[in-house]
């Protein structure tokens, strides 16, 4: 069954299509990775998903429910996160501090005004249970900023996987990783996202070949084909879009 | 363990010190430490949206003039209300004012939104100006202080400076203790985190939009309050509570005290005070001094007056007593 549906979809940027048409179902429990050629529009189909842009047309759907222009926090608080090509953290902010940030709206005490943070049992027991599922207690009471960029990267993996989502997209999560650390990145990631609905843009093959069930290659803004790992491989069409690349 | 026991002790300290002022302090001096306090709580105000919401609202001082004009209304046409009462009044007129102001200014961001925040203080000064039979435009008006009684000290005089002092004193505190109380809310955590990143908090289910108007339209309870306790120790209002002077002066003494850090504001508004009073009793271009101030402080010395406190060679000695 299809957890995220995105039913011919579109996006112009004042004329520059981005979008043409994109449909694609994601499925319960899948890890679905989506590639293509720079510009193929793989951000902005996640910045669409997401409600950071409005389609210009098309619809999207989230367990049968429309959700298209909801805004970026409604869609979130439905349990679609999403982690950032460029880390995007708290930066002044501990590695605790940070992650505290996403279980306060997980347990929904955004608005809550009459309790102390730092006395919430429920808020530090769960701070307490994420830090170590996420095994980041080595680093828990760093500054965000001051973290090596390796732990940055997993802190934005960590606030995306500690709200708990539903379904999870991550934008590029291996970006900027040197090569001896994306394996045990990778590793990493696999665990941490095990069960789980996973969606991700990722450039590196070798990653998307180990963790993905399915693929979808986007090109000029159209799928060009979704299907496994082996049919991807074989696709005419897509060894010419990447061989034209070149 | 003995960092923070200083820590303590220093704050007893001058809690006790705050208390006894009155008692060694000549007369002037004491006027001059309630002007202290009440531009502190202002200032507190302005840092809460500023130093932890990241937003700088120019024209905060709108609020401050509303509570300020609402006070001096409720002094000259209801002189016989209970003084509590006027003060509840005044800083809650801050709230609707503060609503509106921020229902417009936070969909914008940074200079837009500063602008606007200015755009708001300029229309309320213009109404304060031409709405003479209102508020008397640039002439002011004069009110009188109230006494206030209370069930226990009986009637307390405000004739005394010594008790407009503990009052404002009193109210002050509360004032700063409940912003920094609600810092450590929820709430308040969920305003500073998007200061730090407010897309990612976005992401995280946070609506940025709904939080940064609840807290802004609070933030208008502090600012108003502060007018208030103005023109109730001035005893008189006029468009200076509005204008664009006073406005400028609040973003300088947070600025200079530390924005970001909840004594930052109250020590920069000490400073700002004494330095006006000392260096305007010798030139009357006080202004191009404060300017150089404010500048070397912006250039050289980010995190104001109070990071003397919190960061280089104290915080390190307090380290290190900390260890041991």
């Amino acid at each position: 069954m299809g957890v995220l549906r995105l039913e011919n979809v579109y996006k112009d940027f004042s004329g520059l299509e981005v979008l043409c048409g994109i449909s694609l179902e994601i499925r319960r429990g899948e890890r679905h990775a989506i590639i293509g050629p720079n510009g193929a529009g793989k951000s902005t189909v996640f910045n669409v998903i997401t409600g950071f842009y409005k389609p210009s047309r098309g619809r999207i759907f989230f367990l049968d429910q429309d959700i298209t222009g909801w805004p970026i926090h409604k869609i979130a608080r439905l349990g679609i996160s999403r982690s950032f090509q460029i880390t995007s953290l708290f930066p002044k902010m501990t590695v605790f501090e940070n992650l505290r940030n996403a279980v306060v709206s997980k347990l929904n005490h955004r608005f809550n005004w009459t309790t102390l943070l730092n006395r919430s049992r429920e808020v530090q027991r769960e701070c307490e249970r994420v830090i170590e599922s996420l095994r980041l207690t080595s680093v828990r009471d760093v500054p965000a900023c001051e973290l090596s960029y390796g732990w940055q990267r997993r802190l934005e993996l960590s606030l995306t996987l500690a709200l708990d989502p539903f379904v999870i997209l991550l934008d590029e999560p291996t970006a900027g990783i040197d090569v001896k650390e994306t394996r045990s990145f990778v590793e990493f990631m696999k665990e941490t996202t095990e069960g789980k609905t996973l969606v991700m843009v990722e450039h590196d093959m070798d990653v998307v070949f180990d963790i993905a069930d399915r693929v979808t290659v986007l090109n000029n803004g159209k799928v060009l084909v979704t299907g496994t790992i082996h049919e991807i491989r074989e696709n005419e069409e897509v060894q010419k879009a990447y061989a034209g690349r070149k | 363990m003995r960092g923070l026991r200083l820590d303590t002790l220093g704050r007893g300290i001058a809690i006790i010190l705050l208390l006894l002022l009155p008692q060694f302090l000549p007369l002037i001096y004491i006027h001059l430490a309630t002007e202290i306090l009440i531009y502190a709580l202002f200032a507190v105000s302005f840092n809460l949206l500023f130093g932890y919401g990241g937003l700088l609202p120019f024209g905060h001082v709108a609020l401050f003039g509303v509570g300020a004009y609402v006070a001096a209304l409720i002094f000259k046409h209801f002189p016989g209300m209970y003084l509590p009462l006027t003060l509840l009044l005044t800083a809650l007129s801050g709230v609707p004012i503060a609503a509106i102001i921020g229902f417009f200014c936070l969909r914008l961001k940074g200079a837009y939104f500063a602008l606007i925040s200015l755009a708001f203080q300029m229309f309320l000064y213009a109404i304060a100006m031409k709405w003479r039979s209102l508020a008397y435009g640039d002439d002011g008006m004069t009110v009188n202080r109230p006494d206030l009684y209370l069930p226990v000290l009986g009637n307390l005089s405000m004739r005394s400076i010594e008790n407009v002092y503990y009052l404002t004193l009193v109210i002050v505190a509360i004032g700063i203790l409940a912003c920094y109380l609600f810092l450590k809310t929820p709430l308040g955590n969920s305003f500073v985190c998007m200061r730090e990143r407010d897309i990612r908090a976005s992401y995280l289910g946070y609506d940025v939009f709904l939080t940064r108007f609840t807290v802004f339209s609070a933030s208008g309870i502090l600012a108003a309050l502060a007018g208030g306790l103005f023109v109730f120790f001035e005893e008189f209002v006029a468009t200076s509570c509005i204008d664009l002077n006073m406005g400028i002066s609040v973003v300088f003494m947070t600025v200079i005290g530390g924005p970001g850090h909840y004594l930052g504001p109250v020590l920069g508004a000490a400073f700002y005070i004494f330095f006006q009073d000392w260096i305007s009793s010798l030139t009357k271009h006080w202004w191009v001094f404060m300017g150089i101030v404010f500048v070397g402080v912006v250039l050289y010395f980010e995190g104001g007056l109070v990071s003397l406190f919190t960061n280089g060679k104290v915080r390190l000695w307090a380290s290190r007593l900390k260890g041991g």
